[in-house]
C-alpha cells in the first residue's frame, strides 16, 4: 500500500494521451484569448498598426522613386523593381523589428504573471501538464503577434505591382518571420518560468533579444575586423585563431532576413548580399592572391583542401589548376535556412526547460535563496 | 470508516530548514479534518505535499489509495485545493473562470454549462454569473475559489487557510458552505489558526507543532487523553472578602486546579473536571448560596488546547499518546 521510501523524486510521468494535452493547450488558449480579445482593443490597435504599415510602405516608395532620376541621362530602367524590393525590404525588416521586440516580450509574463497573481499553483493542481501549461501559454502569446503579421500580407502584396520581388522571397520572409517568433516567444517564456517577477523577466529578455541582434552583429562585424590574410589572400582567424561561429549569424533574425533579401538582388556584390556574407563564416568565396579583396562571394562547389572557392591571380584571372572556374552570384539560401532549423531547436530547448520550470516536481533546481514553489511557505 | 487520507513518517527538508518532521494523518472519508498549529508549523507544506505541489524529501502520504509522488495525475483528479494565498483571474467573468478549470479537467461541454450552473448555486454567486471576477468582494471571490475546486466533483478538499482575510459574516457562510460540502459526502482538510471555528466545524483535528503532529482524534479524545480539564469563568454578584471567601470555596473542589480572582471581580477555574463534574459544581455553588451571575467556559477547549499542547515549556509527549 506505500512506498517504502519517496526521498527520491518520484519517476517521470508516463507521457499523457495526446488528446488530454491538446486539451489543455485548448483550455489555456481559450482563457488566454478571452482575456486579449474581449472588446475592439485588439482590433483597433490591428487596424492602427496596418494603417501605420501601409503609411510607412507609401513614403519608403516616395524616396526611392525620388532617387531616380527620369531626365536627360537618367537610369530608371530598373526603378520599378528597385522599388518593389525597397517596400519589401523596407516592410519586412520592420516587421521583423517588431517580432523580435513584441513576441518575447508579450512572452516574458506569460508565467511570472501567473505567479505573481498566484493563479500558477491553482492550474498546477489541476491535471493538466506542465507541457500544455508551456505550450498553450507560448501559442495563445504569439497569436496576437502571428495575427499582425497574418494580417500585414495583403500590404506586403503590394510589392507584386513593382515587381523585382518573387512570391517565394515573400514566402521566404515569412516563414523567417514566423519561426523567429517562435523561437524568440519561447526565450521569453523560459525567461519567464525561470525568473520570478515580470518587470525582472522582462528586463532579463529584452537583454537577450539585443544580445541575439545587437550582440551578435557586433561580434561578427569585431570578429570579421580582426581577421588577417594569409600570403596567398585566404582570410585567418579572428580572436583564439578561429573564424567567428557561424551560428552566431543563424541566431540573428536580422541577418536572416538580409539572407532572404539577398535573394531578390539580381547580381553578386548587392547591398544585402555583401552584408551577409561579410559577416556570416563561410567556407565558400571567390579569394583573391593579392589579397585585396575583404568580402567573399559564396559558391556552391567545389571543395578543394577542405575550403570551397575560386582562386584568382593578381590580374583577376581565374588559377584553373586550383578550382575551375565557377559563374559570379551569390549562393541563394545560405543562412535563413540554418536560422530557421536553429530557431527550431532553440525553441524546442527553451520549452523544455520551461516545462522543468514549470513543472512542481522537476527534478532539479537552481539553487537560490529565493522563494519558490518548493521553498517553506508555514 | 475508510481511510481516504494517509501520511506515514512524511518530511519535507529545505536546506537548513525541517518544515515538516515526520507527520502521519489518518483521515476517514466524510470527515471534517482541522489542521491546526502555529505559523510555521508545516501545515501549508503538508497540505501542498497531498496537493501534488511539492515532493515530500521522505514519507509516503496517499489519497484515495494512490500515492501523491507516484500517481499525481491521478491524484489531482480526486482533491480539490484551495491555497492561503490565491489569485483570480481578474479579466474573465464568474462563468468563465469555473468553465476554464472545467476544461482544464476535461469535463465535456454539455456538463460544463450544468455544472457551472450548480456550483454558482451552491457558493451562492449565481446572481454574479456574468460580472468580472475583480469587481468580487474577498467573501465571494473566496467562495468562488471553493467553487473552483468543486468543478470535477473531488472525494477530497484540500482547504488552507480557507477563512483568512473574511470579515465575520463571510466566515459564517464559508463554515456553512463547508457543512453542506460534507452532507454531499465530501471529505475535507482544513487548515486554520481561527481555533474556535474550527472547533466547531471539525469532527477531528490535528495538533502541529514544529512539524510534527502533537496530538490528532476527536477534540473529546484528546482532551480526555490528555487529561485536560477547561478554565471556567465565574461572576458573583458580590464584593470585596465575600468574593475571596467563594474564591477559596472553589478552590477547595477537588477538580479545581487552580482559583484566581481577576481584577475584574471574576473567578477564573482551571477545572479538570468533565461536564458531570461542572454541572456538579454549579449545582453545589448555587445551593451554598453563591449569588452566580455567569457560570461559564472561558475559552473553547481547542484553543486551551492547542496553547496548552503548543506551549515551549510543554512536557514532551509520547509518540503512542501523540498520535494514538
Amino acid at each position: 500500500m506505500t512506498e517504502s521510501t519517496s526521498t527520491s523524486a518520484p519517476r517521470r510521468q508516463r507521457a499523457m494521451p495526446f488528446a488530454h494535452t491538446a486539451g489543455g493547450i485548448a483550455a489555456i488558449g481559450v482563457k488566454e484569448l478571452r482575456g486579449r480579445m474581449r472588446g475592439r482593443r485588439a482590433f483597433i490597435i490591428l487596424t492602427i498598426y496596418l494603417l501605420l504599415l501601409a503609411g510607412f510602405a507609401l513614403m519608403v516608395e516616395t524616396l526611392v522613386e525620388r532617387s531616380f532620376s527620369t531626365g536627360f541621362g537618367g537610369a530608371s530602367a530598373m526603378a520599378s523593381s528597385v522599388i518593389g524590393q525597397s517596400i519589401f525590404a523596407a516592410i519586412l525588416l520592420l516587421m521583423t523589428l517588431q517580432v523580435v521586440f513584441l513576441a518575447p516580450s508579450s512572452a516574458a509574463g506569460a508565467i511570472s504573471l501567473e505567479r505573481e497573481k498566484q493563479t500558477l499553483e491553482l492550474l498546477i493542481a489541476t491535471p493538466i501538464s506542465s507541457v500544455a501549461i508551456v505550450v498553450g501559454k507560448l501559442l495563445s502569446t504569439l497569436v496576437y503577434v502571428f495575427l499582425l503579421i497574418a494580417a500585414s500580407i495583403p500590404l506586403m502584396a503590394v510589392v507584386f505591382v513593382y515587381g523585382g520581388v518573387a512570391p517565394e522571397d515573400v514566402l521566404r520572409g515569412y516563414i523567417v518571420l514566423l519561426v523567429t517568433a517562435l523561437g524568440l516567444g519561447s526565450f521569453g517564456l523560459f525567461c519567464s518560468s525561470l525568473v520570478k517577477r515580470t518587470t525582472a523577466a522582462t528586463a532579463v529578455t529584452i537583454f537577450g533579444v539585443l544580445a541575439m541582434t545587437i550582440g551578435t552583429a557586433f561580434v561578427l562585424i569585431f570578429w570579421t575586423a580582426m581577421g588577417t590574410f594569409d600570403n596567398n589572400g585566404n582570410r585567418v582567424g579572428g580572436p583564439f585563431g578561429m573564424r567567428a561561429p557561424a551560428v552566431l549569424g543563424y541566431v540573428n533574425p536580422f541577418i536572416a532576413q538580409a539572407d532572404v533579401l539577398c535573394g531578390t538582388e539580381s547580381s553578386f556584390g548587392g547591398f544585402w548580399c555583401s552584408g551577409v556574407q561579410a559577416l556570416v563564416p563561410s567556407d565558400q568565396g571567390v579569394i583573391f592572391t593579392n589579397g585585396g579583396v575583404v568580402g567573399p562571394v559564396p559558391v556552391a562547389e567545389p571543395a578543394i583542401d577542405g575550403r570551397k572557392g575560386v582562386r584568382f591571380d593578381g590580374n583577376n584571372q581565374v588559377i584553373n589548376d586550383v578550382a575551375p572556374a565557377q559563374p559570379f552570384g551569390a549562393e541563394r539560401d545560405a543562412v535563413w535556412t540554418k536560422s530557421v532549423v536553429t530557431w527550431l531547436i532553440l525553441s524546442i530547448v527553451f520549452l523544455g526547460l520551461s516545462v522543468q520550470s514549470v513543472s512542481p516536481t522537476r527534478r532539479w533546481r537552481l539553487r537560490r535563496g529565493r522563494r519558490g514553489p518548493g521553498s517553506p511557505t508555514t | 470508516m475508510t481511510e481516504i487520507v494517509r501520511t506515514e513518517g512524511l518530511v519535507k527538508r529545505y536546506d537548513n530548514t525541517l518544515a515538516v518532521a515526520g507527520v502521519d494523518l489518518r483521515v476517514d472519508a466524510g470527515e471534517i479534518f482541522g489542521l491546526v498549529g502555529p505559523n510555521g508549523a508545516g501545515k501549508t507544506t503538508t497540505l501542498r505535499i497531498l496537493a501534488t505541489l511539492l515532493l515530500p524529501s521522505a514519507g509516503t502520504a496517499e489519497i484515495a489509495g494512490m500515492s501523491v509522488t507516484r500517481n499525481p495525475d491521478q491524484v489531482r483528479r480526486v482533491i480539490g485545493f484551495m491555497p492561503d494565498a490565491f489569485g483570480v483571474y481578474d479579466d474573465m467573468k464568474v462563468w468563465e473562470y469555473l468553465d476554464f478549470f472545467a476544461r482544464c479537467y476535461g469535463i465535456a461541454p454539455a456538463g460544463r454549462r450544468r455544472m457551472i450552473g450548480d456550483l454558482l448555486e451552491l457558493v451562492d454567486l449565481a446572481h454574479k454569473r456574468d460580472s468580472y471576477v475583480q469587481t468580487l468582494s474577498r467573501g465571494m471571490q473566496q467562495r468562488l475559489c471553493l467553487a473552483h475546486a468543486l468543478v470535477h466533483d473531488p472525494q477530497v478538499l484540500l482547504l488552507d487557510e480557507p477563512a483568512s482575510g473574511l470579515d465575520p459574516r463571510a466566515r459564517v457562510e464559508l463554515r456553512e458552505l463547508l457543512r453542506e460540502l460534507r452532507s454531499l459526502g465530501k471529505t475535507i482538510l482544513i487548515s486554520s489558526h481561527i481555533l474556535p471555528e474550527l472547533e466547531e466545524l471539525c469532527t477531528s483535528v490535528a495538533i502541529v507543532d514544529r512539524g510534527q503532529v502533537l496530538a490528532q482524534g476527536r477534540v473529546a479524545d484528546i482532551e480526555r487523553r490528555l487529561r485536560f480539564g477547561a478554565v471556567l469563568r465565574v461572576r458573583l454578584l458580590a464584593e470585596g472578602e465575600a468574593l475571596e471567601a467563594a474564591r477559596a470555596t472553589f478552590a477547595a473542589d477537588p477538580d479545581v486546579a487552580t482559583a484566581v480572582l481577576l481584577d475584574d471581580g471574576t473567578i477564573e477555574l482551571g477545572f479538570r473536571g468533565d461536564d458531570t463534574a461542572t454541572a456538579r459544581l454549579l449545582a453545589q455553588s448555587v445551593a451554598s448560596g453563591m449569588p452566580i451571575v455567569s457560570f461559564a467556559r472561558a475559552a473553547s477547549d481547542l484553543e486551551e488546547l492547542f496553547l496548552q499542547v503548543t506551549s515551549p515549556d510543554r512536557e514532551p509527549l509520547a509518540a503512542t499518546e501523540a498520535v494514538a
